[in-house]
């Protein structure tokens, strides 16, 4: 086996600079789609007619495979084949598609009952958005939020196919020269990363919703 | 320069290494993937979810496997084992396999617990109540687990080219070396267009294996639906 | 009636791609991916070295900086832009100022039916073929050219030693190289037009270890390399030869912008590394890269020290 660990010390740096890259390419786009899907869930939970045709449209969306999105996307960006744009809205479009839909289920989750008592005992609608609704479908968002996490964190290298894809370039040198430390440094530090972001966000879910700390486990 | 170019020349579509061919070839891949992935996936998904044993590891060892990069795992393999079509569908069924396993193993658990008490009720044996009960009505979820498995599948055989083994994947890898943009584009349609055919053939047959598992209640298969496709 | 909504979703989504789809108009590979150019590039501004994606052409840019440094002319690189295409461009929107190039696949580039074959011819061809804004420095004895190669055992087989001789199995062989061969003049339109060898099939290899064993495992039957790697004597594959020269002479030589051709000092420090470099030394230092992974900028730093060019 070509394997050489003082490679690692020797590009540091580099390693570093891909880290980062990925950590950027993968992440952001959650961010931007939690901040849209949020309000645009709301919103689409609110009407079941649209809701059926924009789920089903956010569906196809899904079904597109990431890597045709990366290629397709300078069409509709007019941006060159290599810019980072690309993968980053690319993913954001991704996350979206499946986002919503956890919003989605997430409000309808919330009992009729509960609702009615919010508004029972005198909660207006942004009360009772932000006080019971919200923070009781929190839980099915997460959970959605961790799938999008931990799939766009392993998605990220693939872009390497078309000259992109941080850590993926890892997989690429070692591929290129027969060299192992490379690809099995990329592996560790991938999977180390989505399971770090994953652990952080059940960390963030525990923080701020005490109370599902029982049934969030499962 | 026209996108479409590169598609609607007939030249492109013959011959060994045709669009026909490397069609074929990413179908053939996620066919068999998917298949191995069911083939260990659905068994084990059964054992669990019946026995409700060891669900949280098989679970967990599962859902981290989602984090593998499919990329880095088969270049690590074709260059241990050399190239061919056998690292190619391995390292596709390993992708393929956490949301088959997680989606049986949720169907089965998640079967309506009056039906399997009944079951036991009548004297049914353990392999009579999987297999006349459970596993009916578990169907419907078992196929949306295949169906995102299929999907996963379908995208990520694009890697295959890059080990030289053929598929979609290689009209992206070509057409990005000879900076030929319509040749990217015909490979990027076509992954997604043979995406998109089969995730609606998946979703008919799951709507069909609904109606026949919820005859009466159409709403409990919706709200099982959603439950799966958050799990898978 | 929630399938028919689920309808009306799903073509809406075919809908939006066919429109994406149809919306474009611009080639997204047709511009430089690099940088915007800066509107003065003086003879006072850093010489920014790149280089294409293979390991020879980054060393060779590491010395042709490295050697900028040493003469006191600033100088960084940017390494692995990618092929030819896009380098070129870069250079012309000036965002790098000097690129290592190859002789005959850099005159082929700017002129696709050129005629000639010999290195004098090609060094002839090649100041009119380019853009008034390039320029061409002295180009070295160092070649590196492609080259088609078959296993031992095959070329005793089939006895095969000459690209004359593939049209006796080029039908039932399979050819493999990088996938941008698949297009070049050198690559199957080539073989088929100059040697009447059709292969039965072409591979895309983007990486050289899975053509390496395809090729010794008989997956494949005939495949390209460069002259300078080490694996063709370390396999001991046999180079096919050329005799009607369809792969042109490739002797490096800096391709660089007109204002770095007018900086005198600059020039003299490129030119002493062409003067000095080898065909031999070449292959010893693309080997410490590749085989022995070691750092390009270090292996040109030792190489322009042993010559005392730095």
């Amino acid at each position: 086996m070509n394997l050489d660990w003082a490679w690692i010390e020797r590009n540091l740096s580099m390693i570093g600079s891909l880290l980062v890259e990925h950590v950027v390419l993968s992440l952001v786009p959650v961010v931007i789609a939690f901040v849209i899907s949020l309000p645009l869930g709301y919103l689409v939970s609110k009407t079941r007619r649209v809701a059926n045709v924009l789920l089903a449209f956010l569906g196809v969306i899904y079904s597109v495979p990431s890597l045709a999105l990366f290629v397709l996307m300078p069409l509709m960006l007019g941006t060159q084949i290599l810019n980072p744009i690309n993968i980053i809205v690319a993913l954001a479009i991704y996350s979206i598609a499946l986002l919503v839909r956890s919003v989605v289920d997430g409000l309808r989750s919330v009992p009729t009952p509960v609702k009615q008592s919010a508004s029972a005992v005198g909660y207006g609608w942004p009360r009772r958005l932000f006080r019971v609704e919200m923070p009781l479908a929190m839980p099915v968002i997460f959970a959605g939020l961790r799938v999008v996490t931990v799939s766009n964190i392993a998605l990220v290298s693939v872009a390497v196919l078309i000259g992109s894809g941080a850590l993926g370039k890892l997989f690429d040198l070692g591929f290129g020269s027969n060299f192992y430390t490379p690809i099995i440094v990329g592996l560790v530090l991938t999977l180390a990363l989505a399971l770090i972001a994953d652990a952080f966000l059940l960390l963030i879910q525990r923080g701020t919703l005490p109370w599902f700390r029982k049934r969030a486990v499962a | 320069m026209n996108l479409f170019d590169y598609l609607t020349d007939p030249a492109n579509w013959q011959g060994p290494g045709g669009i026909w061919y490397l069609l074929l070839q990413h179908i053939g891949y996620t066919v068999a993937a998917v298949a191995i992935a069911a083939a260990v996936g659905i068994p084990l998904g059964i054992v669990i979810g019946h026995t409700n044993r060891g669900s949280f590891l098989v679970i967990g060892l599962s859902n981290a496997a989602r984090a593998i990069p499919t990329l880095g795992l088969l270049v690590l393999v074709v260059l241990l084992l050399g190239t061919g079509v056998g690292p190619i569908i391995g390292v596709l069924a390993v992708l393929a396999l956490p949301p088959i396993l997680t989606a049986t193993a949720a169907g089965i658990r998640g079967a309506d617990h009056d039906a399997v008490h009944a079951a036991r009720a009548v004297g049914m044996s353990a392999r009579q109540i999987v297999g006349k009960v459970e596993w009916p009505l578990a169907l419907p979820l078992v196929i949306s687990g295949l169906r995102s498995a299929t999907l996963q599948v379908v995208a990520t055989a694009t890697v295959a080219a890059y080990s030289s083994g053929g598929g979609l994947g290689r009209l992206l890898i070509t057409g990005n070396a000879t900076r030929n943009y319509s040749e990217m584009f015909a490979g990027a349609f076509l992954v997604a267009l043979l995406a998109i055919v089969l995730d609606v053939l998946l979703g008919a047959l799951g709507w069909l294996a609904g109606r026949h598992a919820h005859p009466a209640s159409k709403r409990s298969a919706a709200r099982q639906q959603s439950a799966l496709d958050l799990a898978a | 009636m929630k399938i028919k909504q689920s309808l009306v979703g799903v073509g809406l989504g075919l809908a939006a791609l066919l429109l994406a789809a149809c919306g474009g108009t611009t080639d997204p590979l047709g511009e430089a991916s690099a940088p915007q150019p800066s509107e003065s590039a003086a003879a006072s501004a850093p010489i920014v070295v790149g280089s294409a994606d293979f390991t020879e052409s980054k060393i060779l840019a590491e010395i042709y900086s490295q050697a900028l440094k040493a003469k006191g002319v600033e100088s960084s690189t940017k390494l692995g832009i990618g092929s030819r295409e896009i380098y070129i461009k870069a250079l012309q929107d000036q965002s790098i100022s000097a690129v290592p190039e190859y002789t005959g696949n850099l005159l082929l580039y700017f002129d696709a039916n050129a005629t000639a074959t010999t290195a004098a011819e090609v060094e002839k061809a090649l100041p009119a073929a380019l853009p008034s804004d390039l320029k061409l420095l002295k180009s070295s004895a160092a070649v590196d050219q492609d080259v088609y190669v078959v296993t031992k055992e095959f070329s005793a087989q089939h006895g095969i030693t000459s690209l004359e001789d593939l049209q006796k199995i080029a039908s039932t062989s399979t050819l493999g190289g990088p996938p941008e061969l698949e297009e070049r003049a050198y690559g199957p339109p080539g073989l088929e037009k100059i040697y009447g060898a059709k292969f039965k099939a072409f591979v895309p290899y983007p990486k050289y270890p899975p053509k390496i064993s395809d090729l010794d495992n008989n997956k494949i039957q005939v495949a390209t390399f460069f002259t300078t790697d080490a694996i063709i004597a370390e396999k001991g594959y046999v180079q096919l030869e050329d005799p009607q020269s369809m792969i042109l002479p490739q002797n490096v030589v800096p391709l660089v912008r007109s204002d770095v051709a007018e900086n005198q000092t600059a020039v003299t420090a490129l030119e002493a590394v062409q003067g000095a470099l080898t065909t031999e030394e070449l292959m010893q230092l693309d080997k410490k890269v590749d085989t022995d992974r070691q750092d390009p900028a270090q292996v040109a730093g030792e190489w322009l020290k042993s010559k005392s060019l730095a």
